[in-house]
């Protein structure tokens, strides 16, 4: 099976900091890839640095093959990179359907067509009765999913979900977890960053473990859940 | 957008209507439209793409002496020289943008003022090619198919197909792709660019169409005048009225610059006979309520009333 998804030797710099620190992984396609590890381990940068929102200070990044170190991020996300924020940012003044209507345009630069997309985007993710409300007026767990919309209605190969599941209650972690698991049989590929361990457990095939911006472990979930390094890093040692 | 468009229409018929009426006064009609189309140009670029302009005076001096310099020093029409100076401004746009929208906060905005005060000091400068300080005089225009451009009239409707040229291009560009990615860099940046938006291309697309509607309406500014000094056309309070009438009338709206330029200028036009020296005070204080009551403008509030009105019907 071809690599969706190739990361060799990343490593980013802030000034003297090193936030991640020479990790590499790669990504099967219709597969998902879990990052996880404690606060401040690297997770979101690591995911910055391969969607293109921050620079790297050396490594190489290979999209289906295609060498994508340099392009900015809007050029990665129309080779098929679709990602949402860890801290949602809607278009505030944009009602909910207008917020993923301009990610529908990318691939469907008819409105009608766009449109089209950007309901069924919204259907996926239960929003659809909210179409006409001003993004700034949905509460924390609509603008997550209105996130989701928005990443979805770019129509991505490989999506990056960056705690996505975070504050839901859990019928909704539930259904969450059903609707990214419909998503991969739909051929698409995902790299999460989660903190809610059932849901890695149940979704990701693949679990790499980062701590101080350093990969201290990687396997399946049961494999790394119960690695002692990996129990040290969330927990402490003595 | 079907009822922008039909509206629009509607428009443009009491448009054409008002100079035959008993009360008309042609003058005021004239700059009503003149603002509308200016502010409607600089809505595209400071409403909807969120770029504020404090330079657009710059765009409309550039049309005023094309058509002016033209008329008494090249014998070109007004047209060519309207269309040159569209070339110009929009050229102009694209370098100046290239240079700025790389700037982050307050900074493109200070810039723009800039444009501005150069423009106005090549003006005085270059006697050899503008008049210097005294400013160019028109004293002849051709007259095609007896079209007398220097009749109020004539002029009238110019400003008129002006006006409606702007709010028509804005309401195409609103319903379309390039409409939802203005308002998406304008409010999120990087959310605009996870979306696949190269956000320097965007400001620059509107930064180019602003630029260029601008200066037509500068070139007909220029006929209305028949006289122009740099120090009045390439001033920052013109370009800061512009501005103001877009905030006034509500920024990324389709209509709000038209509302505020018939408000900002009749009013003004009222308060200037009525009050005489008092008229900038009154001027000032009206300003600032609609700015405290109506911070979105005064067509942004209402539209913004509409849709959570709409949304509270179906909730």
């Amino acid at each position: 099976m071809q690599n969706a998804l190739k990361a060799e030797n990343i490593t980013v710099k802030f000034g003297g900091l090193i936030a991640v620190n020479n990790i590499s992984l790669s990504l099967s396609e219709g597969k998902i890839l879990g990052l996880i590890g404690p606060n401040g381990a690297g997770k979101s940068t690591l995911f910055n640095a391969i969607t293109g929102f921050t620079p790297i200070a050396a490594g190489k990044i290979l999209f289906f093959g295609k060498d994508v170190t340099s392009q900015p991020s809007y050029v990665r996300t129309r080779s098929g990179m679709g990602r949402t924020f860890q801290t949602e940012r809607p278009y505030e003044e944009l009602t909910v359907l207008e917020n993923v209507l301009v990610a529908a345009f990318l691939n469907h630069p008819k409105k009608k067509d766009a449109e089209e997309v950007a309901m069924f985007a919204l259907a996926k993710v239960g929003l659809v009765d909210r179409t006409h409300q001003l993004s700034s007026d949905l509460n924390l767990a609509r603008l997550r999913r209105l996130e989701l919309a928005k990443a979805l209605a770019l129509e991505p190969k490989v999506l990056f979900l960056d705690e996505i599941m975070a504050g839901l209650n859990p019928p909704a972690l539930k259904e969450m977890i059903e609707m990214i698991r419909g998503l991969t049989a739909g051929g698409i590929s995902i790299v999460m960053v989660e903190h809610i361990m059932e849901a890695i457990i149940k979704l990701a095939d693949h679990v790499i473990v980062l701590a101080s911006g350093n990969k201290i472990a990687e396997g399946s979930a049961t494999e790394v859940i119960n690695d002692p390094q990996v129990i040290d890093a969330y927990l402490g040692t003595d | 957008m079907k009822k922008n468009y039909i509206l629009l229409i509607v428009l443009l018929l009491v448009g054409c209507i008002y100079p035959n009426l008993p009360f008309a006064y042609l003058t005021v009609g004239i700059t009503v439209l003149l603002f509308s189309g200016w502010a409607t140009s600089w809505n595209l670029l400071g409403g909807w793409a969120g770029q504020l302009s404090l330079g657009h005076a710059s765009f409309v001096g550039l049309g005023a002496y094309f058509v002016a310099l033209g008329a008494s020093q090249f014998n070109l029409a007004p047209w060519w020289a309207i269309l040159l100076a569209m070339l110009f401004a929009g050229i102009l746009a694209l370098l100046w943008g290239r240079l700025t929208f790389g700037l982050s906060g307050p900074y493109f905005s200070l810039s723009t003022i800039a444009i501005a005060e150069i423009f106005r000091l090549v003006a005085i400068n270059e006697e050899w090619l503008t008049g210097g300080a005294s400013g160019v005089f028109i004293d002849i225009l051709p007259q095609p198919f007896g079209l007398d451009f220097f009749s109020k009239t004539t002029q009238y409707y110019l400003a008129l197909f002006y006006a409606f040229l702007t709010i028509g291009i804005t309401i195409y560009i609103s319903g379309r792709k390039i409409g939802y990615q203005l308002r998406a860099v304008r409010d999120n940046e990087e959310a605009a660019m996870a979306a696949g938006i190269n956000p320097l291309n965007v400001k620059l697309k509107a930064f180019v169409i602003s630029a260029v509607l601008t200066s037509i309406g500068g070139g007909i500014y220029g006929i209305f005048l028949s006289f122009i000094e740099p120090h009045i056309i390439f001033n920052l309070l013109l370009s800061i009225q512009i501005a103001l009438t877009v905030i006034i009338g509500g920024r990324g709206t389709i209509w709000g610059p038209a509302v505020g330029s018939l408000l900002l200028v009749v009013s003004g036009e009222i308060f200037r006979t009525t009050f005489a020296q008092a008229n900038m005070l009154i001027y000032g204080v009206l300003i600032l309520v609609v700015i405290l009551v109506m911070p979105r403008g005064i067509v942004g509030e209402y539209s913004h009333k509409m849709i959570k009105r709409k949304y509270a019907k179906r909730a």
